[in-house]
């Protein structure tokens, strides 16, 4: 029990002192993570929209396709990323192995499918007399969807909310794909695995607390954006 | 020239044609009614006039021009009000500025907005700032009306406009549908069950069934469901227990519609002074009008909860003493009968 208090305390003064070591990782995490939840963002929330909204034939099917990929593992996301961008690999040119680039592709992977799932989820919960008010309010087919997203707009952070949860507490993919590249691409969560590893349980907390932290942050802010 | 023109319109919900128009046509500055039971396709026609469904077969022109529902022009032109308002989550001022924002009007909004909230007897100072949450159902209706009344359209389409909102709801909204009409020229197309209220207000009263336009012009429909009598009749089992009879019946009437025109019903006090060869029913009559557009006298007598619908003529009416309450018999030919629905005898 001893060891866990004074890990505790010695977390607090590490991120109290600016420990640069934690502070890195840290900044790896928040580059790597925002990267990634831009990319799934940016693709995610259209395609959550046209598998929520339209009906074509074999959307049942892919609806079923993107529910799987929710539990895709994140080792096996980090194995199939690494073989990409390995230099043996077809993206092998572009250098992406052991970089933030390089992860974020991983986690986007990783993001994508809770976004789609979700705010496919969030478009077709609404009510079905949104679309006929919007049209009869004169909204043409762009003001049509981003009326729709809108109206959906708290069901889709809660989306967002959820893979952002997903993609800062990975860690597969930031070890397979990043290798874990002390002052370069170690992350919160891979610094944490290696140093409860070497024992280190000090530095193991303090990241983790930082993880809670931004967490809340994301919460807090989520929160005021539902107010509004 | 027609404001609407429908040509063979067809629209199928899962396979199913739920709506069959082969020729119909609205005029400008017009009041239209539609009236009929649930299901008879009132509110799909608003949807199609309103351009906010596309017909599965058919065309539809706008002053003779053909539209397409993202045609934003158009759908500028006319507005709807779906019977089920559903209104934006974000406050009243900007669910109602919400279309002006479309329309890229910004001048005055303000003003506007206050101005449509006040044509439905509601104040914009204790309404406008309130989220979409706060309003009881007839306010939300109300609210609802006013972003369609803010839009100065040429043509406003109400689904059930006063269904399930309290008294004074259902006013204020009959008040600011007329004014939209008799102040501003708007062309209305209104579906209601409010017969009445349409028979008050309209220019031309269409009855749906089945999909169906039946005609124009004031006719009771009786909508069964009838029971097969012998080769050729039908009856109608009546709410009070009488029953309705009907000749030249479909093969299966069970589902089908029949209707007897005003001038094929004849009024009666007694029951001995009903022609031989006469059927009928007793009932009270309910209320004595002025229709306003005929200019005619117009009884409506209730039998059975069926509402039969009488021109009388005003020197027998006053003869003979017949008053609101009186109990009264209509005296009818089976064979005048008229069917309407899925199956008609060849």
């Amino acid at each position: 029990m001893d060891f866990i208090l004074q890990g505790l305390t010695e977390a607090f003064r590490l991120l109290l002192a600016g420990d640069e070591e934690t502070f890195s990782a840290v900044a790896a995490t928040l580059k790597v993570s925002c990267l990634s939840m831009a990319a799934s963002l940016a693709l995610g929330l259209p395609l959550g929209f046209l598998l929520g909204y339209l009906r074509f034939p074999g959307r049942r099917k892919i609806r079923m396709v993107v529910d799987t990929l929710l539990s895709l593992p994140t080792v096996f996301i980090g194995l199939m990323v690494y073989a990409f961008v390995s230099s043996r690999g077809p993206l092998g040119e572009m250098n992406l192995l052991f970089t933030l680039p390089g992860i974020a592709i991983g986690q986007t992977i990783l993001a994508l499918p809770i976004v789609i799932a979700l705010s496919a989820t969030a478009v077709e919960s609404l009510e079905a007399g949104l679309r006929t008010t919007l049209l009869s309010l004169g909204a043409g087919k762009y003001r049509l969807m981003t009326g729709i997203m809108w109206e959906a707009r708290h069901a889709i952070l809660a989306a967002a909310l959820t893979a952002y949860g997903r993609v800062m507490t990975e860690v597969g993919i930031s070890m397979m794909v990043g290798g874990n590249i002390k002052w370069h691409t170690r992350t919160i969560t891979t610094a944490i695995a290696l140093e409860t590893a070497k024992g280190k349980f000090a530095m193991g907390i303090a990241l983790g607390l930082v993880l809670l932290m931004i967490a809340f942050a994301v919460n807090a802010g989520v929160s005021f954006l539902r107010r509004k | 020239m027609s404001l609407y023109r429908l040509e063979n319109i067809e629209q199928r919900y899962g396979g199913k044609t739920v709506l069959s128009i082969p020729d119909w046509s609205v005029a400008e500055g017009t009041i239209t009614g539609l009236c009929g039971p649930n299901g008879s396709g009132k509110s799909t026609l608003l949807r199609l006039l309103g351009f906010t469904d596309s017909p599965a077969r058919g065309r539809i022109f706008f002053r003779d021009r053909a539209t397409d529902i993202y045609a934003g022009n158009l759908r500028k032109k006319a507005t709807l009000l779906p019977q089920e308002s559903y209104l934006l989550k974000r406050t009243v001022y900007r669910n109602i500025a919400y279309g002006l924002r479309i329309r890229g009007e910004k001048k005055n909004q303000r003003q506007r907005v206050a101005q449509a909230l006040s044509l439905v007897g509601l104040d914009a100072e204790s309404f406008a700032e309130r989220p979409w949450y706060a309003l009881s159902g007839g306010e939300a209706r109300r609210a609802a009306m006013a972003a369609r009344l803010v839009l100065n359209p040429e043509v406003l389409l109400l689904d059930e406009p006063t269904a399930g909102v309290d008294a004074q709801s259902a006013q204020m909204m009959k008040q600011a549908a007329a004014d939209a009409h008799f102040k501003n020229g708007v062309t209305l197309v209104i579906a209601s069950h409010d017969l009445q209220w349409l028979e008050d207000i309209c220019t031309d009263i269409f009855y749906m069934f089945d999909g169906k336009l039946l005609g124009k012009g004031t006719r009771t429909f009786i909508f069964g469901p009838w029971e097969k009598t012998g080769d050729n009749g039908a009856l109608c089992r009546l709410a009070d227990g009488q029953v309705f009879l009907a000749e030249n019946a479909p093969k299966d009437p069970a589902g089908a519609a029949a209707a007897i025109e005003p001038e094929e019903l004849s009024l009666h006090l007694e029951k001995q002074d009903i022609p031989p060869e006469k059927t009928a029913v007793k009932g009270i009559l309910v209320r004595l009008a002025l229709e306003k557009h005929s200019g005619r006298l117009r009884a409506s007598i209730s039998a059975g909860h069926t509402e039969f619908i009488v021109y009388p003529d005003p020197k027998s009416i006053h003869r003979k003493g017949f008053l609101p309450g009186s109990p009264v018999w209509l005296a009818y030919t089976p064979q005048k009968v008229k069917w309407f629905g899925k199956e008609r005898r060849p």
